[in-house]
């Protein structure tokens, strides 16, 4: 299938959809394959034959997935999403390393982590009394290379550090982290939620030994996710109590979402054509937000980051308002984490980059996806452009 | 066809005002403002209790919101809430006085920083499930005296006027509640909300003694009003309101009613409810809606649930307002507000002070 034959026409009826990081539109293309597999609904691990069909499900995604990543089959385990494959590494290399006869007791990550991660490692470092070490991270979206390797030492015993950032889309240089964390013989993770779908994710090159996906971030059905765990890597299982996943991840597959999350990894096929076209319509609207709109702030426009990815900050308009506005007239845009809303605390993301409290709150977050065109970006600019001129016209403004 | 921001509580009465504006063709946007981390404090608050500020209360305004297929969004405003209205609220009782924070709620919560959201959402009105009507740019009173909720809103500012809305000011409860069943509101038997929303089962006392500065709980004395005779000590003057006789804790043969709490030498006067009468009170930061005069009768509110009574407004030193009650009134009550009516016009009020020396 090629690229144009693709039916990824992700639209809200009358709405431009601007948030794919936070979620992404189920592709068109897999509705009729949905309809299809929900006939295989039995338990995959039957050994009756209303299991055979489940089963053939979850070895072709299995398969697909190992061709798109380059990676063995038995490396990989289906979860349930990022946030449980993040789970499943932090508290099973926790309990593996305790367990061990001389345990290290250091565990590395980056300042900008998802929740899925900070909190999981805070807890856990406060629970079993190990020293964790946050890597800062600069406005620019810039890891501190040399912060880094001196936390480096003989007690770490896991680094995990994201491949892409969720808010501000800044890559890290994972190849070059997971090298230096092997030098001192400790483990690498990256949760590479942000990256799959929009750059190439190269876990052998990475020499990555343990990475976290989710299949709703990836235009697949949310409740499949994916940990990639390189050979000779064995974690206990976080859940337990079957021999799914080789007895690595316990429950009954979701073989539905599972064979969802294959079939898109078939479409990584044509990841360079989607990064040009996202990298296009990314440049395209910040250039023009910069010409039209004065007050704005791009986070960090010269670091690396995702093509699909922009964060910005608006003089004189609080990001909650920006937001209410634009969803009025259509538009879905994102501020701050999604995971965050209804949390009066600002992006602890932007924060620990260095932004104030005042600046982050006045964050905004456009995530583009595969199915945005120009004219997206067009009406977008338009309305946003509108909408703070409005507001920043009002006495006193909303400057959060 | 105008666009109004509704303030729904997730209760019935601002569910029904957002589908009866829908209903008459405009464009509703609802937003709830989530005041009060009840996570913070061991949420006891049991589902459908109708208090007005739990995040159930957000999830059944979403619902409604949902069911009326209009746009929704939760404000946290916990920051302005505790700056406005709890830290008030704990700082009244420890003068001694008793606050009444749905005041500061409407003033500076939906009747503040809801307009300014009005205003950055490009809405043409405001509307809130209040049970008060404005009619030609003033306020009235209710249809239902029961429900009337005009004693809230005195602090308005007369600018304002013309573009807030009270849909449901002209309806009384139970057309309300019918009215919301045959909408298939979600809400439509939820129970009304009594007391105040972010008191939970430990009751003032105990929510104050959490959020004081403990340095500002002092323990005092019990006197008695005529003799000077202390009686008891107390660990607060923010257990005792003027006119209380329950948990006094006084063994006397006679009933002692709180009649003076003096919070400089935390001191609470005890005595006979002869000394609860009063027949003046004075009033400070007075809001004016429309034209009081120096020396006119009106009727007066002391309290929520108080029936009003006539009495002489007249100016006093210090920017005061003195009452002439024509009756003694029971129980004046610093903190508490006394808000004023011309027939059923609101036509300002302001806080019962203590007397100028």
């Amino acid at each position: 299938m090629k690229l144009e034959d693709q039916a990824f026409n992700l639209r809200d009826e009358g709405r431009v959809y601007l948030d794919h990081n936070a979620t992404t539109p189920v592709a068109s293309a897999l509705i009729p394959q949905i309809n299809k597999w929900l006939g295989a609904w039995g338990n995959p691990s039957s050994i009756h034959q209303s299991g055979r069909g489940p089963k053939a499900l979850m070895r072709e995604a299995r398969r697909q997935i190992s061709e798109a990543l380059g990676v063995s089959q038995l490396e990989l385990v289906f979860t349930s999403g990022g946030s449980e494959s993040n789970n499943h590494v932090l508290r099973g290399a926790v309990e593996k390393e305790l367990a061990s006869e001389k345990p290290r007791k250091t565990l590395i990550i980056s300042s900008v982590e998802h929740p899925a991660i900070r909190v999981t490692a805070e807890s856990l470092a406060a629970r079993y009394s190990l020293k964790l070490i946050s890597i800062p991270v600069s406005r620019d979206g810039e890891l501190d290379r040399d912060f880094y390797e001196k936390a480096l030492s003989d007690d770490v015993f896991l680094v995990s550090i994201m491949a892409a950032n969720n808010e501000t889309g800044h890559i890290f240089p994972i190849q070059a982290l997971a090298e230096k964390a092997h030098a001192v013989g400790a483990s690498f993770h990256t949760d590479a939620v942000q990256a799959l779908g929009k750059i190439p994710v190269s876990l052998k090159e990475w020499d990555v030994d343990l990475a976290s996906f989710s299949g709703h971030k990836f235009y697949a059905l949310k409740g499949s996710g994916l940990l990639y765990t390189k050979k000779g890597v064995n974690l206990p299982s976080l859940i337990e109590g079957g021999a799914q996943e080789r007895h690595r991840r316990a429950g009954t597959e979701n073989a539905l979402a599972i064979a969802s999350l294959g079939y898109m990894a078939t479409q990584l096929e044509f990841l360079s054509e989607r990064m040009s076209q996202m990298t296009e319509l990314r440049d395209s609207m910040e250039s023009q937000i910069l010409e039209k709109i004065s007050g704005v702030q791009i986070t960090g426009p010269q670091g690396l980051r995702l093509p699909s990815t922009s964060s910005m900050n608006i003089e004189g308009i609080d990001g909650e308002t920006l937001l209410m506005n634009l969803d009025i007239e259509g538009f879905s845009v994102s501020t701050g984490a999604a995971c965050s809303s209804g949390n009066p605390e600002p992006s602890p993301v932007l924060l620990a980059m260095g932004f104030s409290r005042a600046e982050a709150q006045r964050s905004l977050r456009v995530g583009l996806g595969w199915g945005n065109t120009q004219g997206d970006i067009d009406s977008f600019v338009t309305c946003l452009e509108k909408v703070v001129t409005r507001v920043r016209g009002l006495s006193g403004g909303s400057d959060g | 066809m105008a666009r109004v921001l509704v303030a729904m509580s997730g209760g019935v009465d601002s569910s029904v005002a957002a589908a009866l504006l829908k209903e008459q063709g405009h464009e509703v946007i609802g937003v709830t403002m989530q005041v009060w981390d009840y996570t913070q404090d061991e949420c006891n608050v049991e589902e459908g209790s109708g208090t007005c500020c739990s995040s159930i209360d957000v999830d059944d305004a979403r619902a409604v919101a949902d069911h009326l297929d209009i746009p929704f969004y939760v404000m946290n405003c916990e920051t302005e809430f505790k700056a406005k209205v709890i830290d008030n609220f704990v700082d009244t009782y420890l003068k001694g006085d008793t606050p009444i924070p749905c005041v500061n709620c409407n003033t500076y919560l939906k009747f503040d920083h809801l307009i300014k959201k009005m205003e950055e959402l490009n809405c043409d009105y405001i509307a809130t499930g209040h049970y008060a009507q404005v009619i030609d740019g003033q306020i009235y009173t209710s249809s239902d005296d029961w429900k009337d909720q005009t004693y809230f809103l005195f602090t308005l500012q007369p600018e304002l006027l013309g573009r807030i809305l009270f849909p449901v000011g002209d309806w009384k409860k139970p057309e309300l509640r019918k009215y919301a069943e045959e909408k298939g509101l979600p809400v439509f038997n939820k129970k009304d909300s009594v007391g105040i929303c972010f008191i939970g089962k430990k009751g003032y006392q105990g929510f104050i003694e959490e959020h004081a500065d403990p340095a500002k709980l002092k323990p005092g004395v019990i006197r008695h009003i005529e003799t000077g005779e202390e009686i008891a000590r107390h660990t607060g003057v923010h257990r005792f309101t003027i006119g209380q006789r329950k948990g006094v804790g006084i063994a006397t043969g006679d009933a002692a009613y709180v009649i003076k709490i003096e919070p400089q030498t935390g001191t609470v006067y005890v005595g006979s409810e002869k000394h609860l009468m009063s027949s003046e009170a004075y009033v400070r930061d007075i809001n004016n809606l429309d034209n009081i005069h120096d020396g006119e009768t009106l009727t007066v509110k002391i309290r929520y649930s108080h029936r009003g009574s006539e009495a002489k407004v007249v100016t006093a030193a210090g920017g005061l307002k003195k009452l002439e009650f024509t009756e003694p009134q029971r129980a004046v009550t610093t903190g508490q507000a006394a808000v004023f009516y011309r027939g059923s016009q609101l036509v300002g009020g302001g806080w019962i002070t203590q007397c100028p020396n």
